[in-house]
């Protein structure tokens, strides 16, 4: 059933890649979902904000990238805060769908804005040519497993503050039931500061590991929104936990869905094609939309949740 | 001057026919559809396709595009049913960029027709019959003139019958429209149905007008536009949508202008176009929620005594 165009290993490893960079936005995007009950359109945006402010600290102002990055990350989470106050906290109380559509707007906003500083031509990281090398017989660059480790590390200190600190017990209560967390002498607008804090500093992060991996420009936040909603939606909005495992699911589907040949497949619904039936590289981002639709379907509430929706 | 006004008054018509179509669901109904684009770029493709590709006769084409549109605005209501708004928004937003994707990867007939190089040379409905550029831009504003006429009839009988009573019951909540037996699910499909409907007949009528139609005509961007206008102006109030498509669109398309005026490069005017209506809908969203013309809500039962 394998095709031969890709080796196993080789589909894994690309399946890992693009699930860590998901996973990055996924975490903090269901964050703000659960804690203010809105789908936050924005917040992919905040991933070319913060690859743009990483490139432009290592290009302009002559910064190491590592070191660039951590400004970039801070000042977006920063940026995301200021969004959350300059918009989102004067409309607490309406209903999520004029929240949804200011979110459209604001995410606009930046997008154009940022496409208004750079212009329309991608950028990318001044980190050389990459010679991949061989890894259990897949082709892999060091940046790519420094992508990996990267999400893999963040995810796991993101585990620790949620299970192991008070901050993370009130951001699971607050994203659990606000009401309840309030009476429960939570500072839940304390608390959602934060969340927006990490969940952009983590966007910003994820977008500098797309910008690595392929290229920086201001269109590749919007890009991936639906994956990143899709992961978001497969974890069970509310839970970051689930988020992480959405991702994973999700870059996976992505990938095996594109190695695959369904040619058998398809002849056990009677379906006559050629030797091969791949799904051509067009519809690559056809599988994230369907996955999508077909999880909101059957299990609105995500794979691990069960709060109805 | 004058033909960029007419050039701007056949925009102004095709897109207020568009924003009716979305306040139709959204104004009416409260259906929170982000995927509104589809309609428009269902509209474009099946008269296209029908007329350019089939060589049918255009009257045919523009039936069809209506005809696909609602058919796929049915298709998307059907999972209201079990869905939360929000969910319900998001995978709207997902079903109209799959059927982008389809028309981005599908030629058509010829290796260069279709797919990312778009469809030119589209017919244009009696083009024959004038001889300039100019009398036949004023025939087809006339055009789009009559239909949108039409559409606003359609709209505003709408809310007079008892089904559109029905939908605007439905707008509030499940409770009411359930309480009096109706089936919501069909109301809602109905809406998405006839919504569906009227946004084909806009983008039939930008296919033809236009005379070419590529995916990237299609991005969410412009289901944002439309939501733009129809906030901007007042959900569910009929002049108000089209106010809002009035100043989205001057405002959409003035950059011609501008440029001729100021020096300024035209992509970056192309996005400070789109911040300042980004940072305008923000602010009508926080400061005017219904917008410039709130919808008039009848009042029923006994006046309040009047003074005196």
């Amino acid at each position: 059933m394998w095709g031969n165009r890709r080796a196993l290993t080789q589909v894994i490893f690309d399946s890992l890649i693009r699930a860590s960079e998901l996973t990055l936005l996924a975490v903090g995007l269901t964050m703000v979902y659960g804690v203010l009950r809105f789908p936050n359109f924005s917040h992919v945006e905040f991933a070319p904000l913060g690859a743009f402010l990483a490139l432009y600290g290592a290009s302009e102002l002559g910064m190491p990238l590592l070191v660039a990055c951590i400004p970039a990350i801070i000042i977006t989470g920063f940026i995301g805060v200021g969004c959350d106050r300059a918009v989102f906290a004067r409309l607490r109380d309406r209903s999520p769908i004029m929240l949804m559509i200011a979110a459209f707007a604001l995410g606009i906003v930046i997008r154009e804005l940022l496409r208004a500083w750079w212009g329309p031509s991608p950028y990318f990281y001044d980190i050389g040519l990459q010679r991949p090398m061989q890894l259990l017989g897949a082709n892999v660059t060091q940046v790519q497993i420094g992508i990996i480790a990267t999400a893999a590390l963040c995810m796991l200190g993101f585990h620790i503050l949620l299970n192991g600190t008070k901050l993370g017990v009130a951001m699971r209560a607050t994203a659990d039931n606000v009401d309840l967390a309030e009476a429960s002498g939570i500072n839940t607008e304390r608390v959602i500061r934060r969340v927006w804090f990490i969940g952009s500093g983590f966007a910003a992060l994820g977008g500098i590991l797309l910008g690595l991996d392929t290229q920086i420009q201001p269109n590749m936040g919007f890009g991936i929104i639906i994956p990143v909603f899709c992961a978001a939606i497969l974890g069970g909005i509310g839970h970051p936990h689930g988020a992480m495992f959405g991702a994973l699911i999700l870059g996976f589907a992505e990938n095996i869905g594109l190695a695959i040949d369904w040619q058998p497949v398809l002849a056990l619904v009677g379906i006559e094609t050629g030797p091969y039936a791949f799904i051509p590289t067009g519809y690559k981002a056809a599988i994230p939309f369907t996955l999508l639709i077909l999880v909101l379907l059957m299990r609105p509430q995500g794979l691990v949740g069960s709060r109805a929706r | 001057m004058i033909d960029f006004l007419v050039y701007l008054g056949t925009m102004v018509g095709i897109w207020g026919i568009l924003s009716l179509s979305l306040n139709i669901q959204y104004g009416l109904t409260g259906l929170v559809n982000l995927g509104h684009v589809a309609f428009f770029m269902l509209g474009a493709y099946a008269s296209t396709i029908l007329v350019e590709i089939f060589g049918l006769p255009i009257p045919v084409g523009f039936l069809a595009g209506i005809g696909a549109a609602a058919l796929f605005g049915m298709f998307m209501a059907l999972p209201t049913a079990s869905l939360q708004q929000d969910y319900w928004g998001i995978s709207t937003l997902a079903m109209a960029e799959i059927v982008r994707l389809v028309f981005l990867n599908q030629t058509l007939g010829s290796p260069y027709v279709g797919a990312s190089f778009g469809v030119g040379g589209i017919d244009r409905p009696l083009r024959s019959w004038f001889e300039t550029p100019d009398a036949y831009g004023w025939f087809y504003l006339g055009l789009v003139v009559t239909l949108l006429v039409l559409v606003m009839l359609l709209c505003w009988w709408l809310r007079k019958l008892p089904f559109g009573r029905a939908l605007m019951a439905l707008r509030e909540g499940d409770a009411v429209p359930l309480a009096l037996g109706k089936n919501v699910r069909t109301l809602r499909i109905k809406a998405m149905g006839i919504g569906g409907a009227v946004g084909g007949l806009a983008g039939a009528l930008f296919a033809h007008y236009n005379a070419y139609i590529a995916p990237n005509y299609f991005l969410p961007l412009e289901t944002f536009l439309v939501w733009a206008m129809v906030i901007l102006g007042g959900a569910g109030n009929i002049w108000g949508a089209l106010f809002g498509t009035v100043i989205i669109q001057t405002i959409y398309n003035s950059t011609r202008f501008i440029d001729d005026y100021l020096p300024i490069e035209d992509t970056l005017l192309g996005s400070l176009r789109m911040v300042f209506i980004g940072v305008m809908i923000i602010l009508v969203i926080i400061y005017l929620p219904n917008g410039l013309f709130p919808e008039r809500r009848p009042r029923y039962g006994s006046r309040p005594p009047a003074d005196g």
